[in-house]
């Protein structure tokens, strides 16, 4: 509007001045700034239109965690409850010990299963082995049940020791523990590396 | 004040005053014979007065009983004319010659006013009570007094002249690229960085393939999730293996969201939708335009997946409900900063984040 009514000033004064002028006094305060805008008359009409804006309602939402909070919507439905959302998922909470996979043991069965028997007696053996239930326990961790065992049936027993043997050298805990002293050697070489 | 404080002028203004005038100094207590003449006198105006009130009279009983304006409204056979006078803005803008001008459009009489915003977004008090400070926090630096930093080589480069063809040449880009970035300048308090807009913009190829029903179904979508009339757009470039030529197909629907609608989309999205979606990690640390401006992109299945468009489910053909792409633009001139505020207001990224 602004711009239009300078425009309009501009035009019917016809001085090609930006300042204000009497139209008599125009012989010598003419000759400072050549400031001219360009003012063409237009025949056409342009519509204006009135915008189109959805309806919108105001929906509260409620979180997992009981919050909640207004925002506008065109969703109808006066009350939102999520069952997911930052409160409860697991990216938005990476230390959140619920959030996490953990097994419940209250029992403390599982602990003592791990204890007896360690923490990789299932980590590397093949799922579909028929005999898998008697041999695993017995085959991982401990060379005593390895021995009773072989009384019973000596050529499984030797079997089993030595897929434990080889089980032992690249169970879980030693890939976990050696994690970080590799690390070390490799970070200055991949360095070096990456600036050749 | 002056008298309060004897200044050295004093001496000199008092004898002048105390001095005698030339004209006589009687004048004010001087009588005439004219003052007692009846209209100068000034105890007859006060006795015209009336000294009592005028509301205090009491009215004839007849004029009490007729009074009744409800009746005489309704007994009225044609409305009156409204008290103001209602302005209507010109239907067409005729031009700037024109001697009837259209209001502004902040101007609420004008056709193109959009009233709002009518709430105080979530996001935005979050941003304003907590983020904005936190950012400002973070990205200080601290220069010590009398540091000066080093001078920076000109972003366009000079010619050498080693050649004299290199005369009133223009200079040179920068190394490395043509494109010259935006110059990231120091966040203070009056330049943290903030959401500045955000755009759904979505591309149907199936429109230009079978029929329109496809931008449709896109646009009541993007409309629903955006609370935003959407704009359709024309394909510029020409995909001969979708059989889309530039500028006969119409492909593709946004819809641009800034202030009161941005903070709503925003909280929404970040909320309610990011989370339920399977298996998301976050957005790419790679994604950014280097300028500040993050987009990352959903499925159809996850489009599905926001409140407005699960509530009212049916209405969409379910193959028809389209991706999008979601680009945040922010104030920011760097995408570190974008990816600062992002983080800030709860948008998770993952991978090798790239500045």
């Amino acid at each position: 509007m602004s711009m239009h009514i300078s425009l309009r000033r501009t035009a019917a004064t016809l001085t090609t001045t930006t300042t204000p002028l009497l139209p008599g006094s125009s012989s010598s305060s003419t000759t400072g700034a050549a400031t001219t805008f360009i003012c063409s008359q237009c025949r056409h009409a342009t519509l204006l239109r009135r915008p189109k804006r959805p309806y919108t309602f105001t929906q509260l939402i409620t979180l997992s965690d009981g919050s909640t909070f207004t925002h506008r919507t065109t969703s109808p439905a006066p009350v939102y409850r999520s069952t997911r959302d930052t409160r409860n998922s697991l990216l938005w909470n990476p230390s959140s010990s619920k959030l996490m996979n953990v097994e419940e043991d209250e029992a403390g069965r599982l602990a003592a299963f791990r204890a007896r028997f360690g923490r990789s007696w299932d980590a590397n053996s093949p799922a579909a082995e028929p005999s898998s239930i008697s041999a695993a326990p017995g085959a991982k961790g401990e060379k005593t049940a390895a021995d009773v065992k072989a009384d019973e049936e000596a050529a499984r027993a030797a079997r089993a020791q030595a897929q434990a043997e080889q089980e032992e050298e690249d169970n879980l805990l030693d890939l976990i523990s050696s994690f970080g002293q590799d690390e070390p050697q490799h970070g200055p070489g991949s360095g070096s590396g990456k600036k050749k | 004040m002056a008298a309060r404080e004897p200044s050295r002028y004093l001496a000199r203004t008092l004898p002048r005053a105390i001095a005698p005038s030339a004209r006589p100094q009687t004048l004010a207590c001087r009588r005439n014979a004219s003052d007692d003449a009846p209209a100068r006198r000034l105890s007859n105006h006060l006795a015209e007065l009336e000294t009592e009130s005028s509301l205090a009279t009491p009215l004839p009983a007849d004029t009490v009983k007729s009074f009744n304006p409800v009746a005489a409204a309704k007994s009225r056979r044609a409305q009156l004319p409204r008290s103001r006078y209602q302005f209507r803005p010109p239907k067409y803008d005729r031009g700037p010659l024109h001697p009837h001008q259209p209001p502004p459009p902040s101007d609420p009489s004008s056709r193109v006013f959009v009233p709002g915003p009518f709430s105080l977004p979530r996001v935005q008090q979050t941003y304003d009570a907590a983020i904005a400070s936190d950012i400002l926090t973070l990205c200080y630096v601290h220069n010590p007094p009398g540091f000066t930093p080093p001078p920076k080589a000109p972003r366009l480069r000079e010619w050498d002249d080693s050649s004299p063809y290199h005369k009133n040449r223009p200079l040179r880009g920068p190394r490395g690229g043509d494109v010259l970035r935006l110059l990231r300048k120091p966040i203070k308090f009056n330049s943290i960085p903030e959401l500045e807009r955000i755009t759904i913009h979505s591309y149907v190829k199936q429109a230009a393939q079978e029929n329109s029903g496809w931008l449709h179904v896109a646009g009541m979508a993007v409309q629903a999730i955006s609370n935003k009339r959407v704009e359709t757009f024309k394909s510029r470039a020409s995909v001969s293996t979708w059989s889309i030529a530039p500028g006969r197909d119409t492909v593709a629907v946004k819809a641009e969201l800034r202030g009161e609608d941005m903070y709503h989309f925003f909280g929404k999205l970040v909320d309610v939708v990011l989370p339920r979606l399977k298996d998301w990690p976050g957005v790419k640390g790679t994604s950014g335009d280097s300028s500040g401006n993050i987009t990352f992109g959903l499925e159809p299945e996850q489009v599905a997946l926001f409140p407005e468009i699960e509530v009212n489910y049916d209405m969409y053909p379910p193959k028809m409900i389209p991706g999008c792409h979601i680009t945040i633009h922010t104030s920011a001139q760097a995408d570190k900063d974008a990816r600062l505020l992002l983080s800030a207001m709860g948008v998770p990224f993952h991978g090798k984040i790239v500045n």
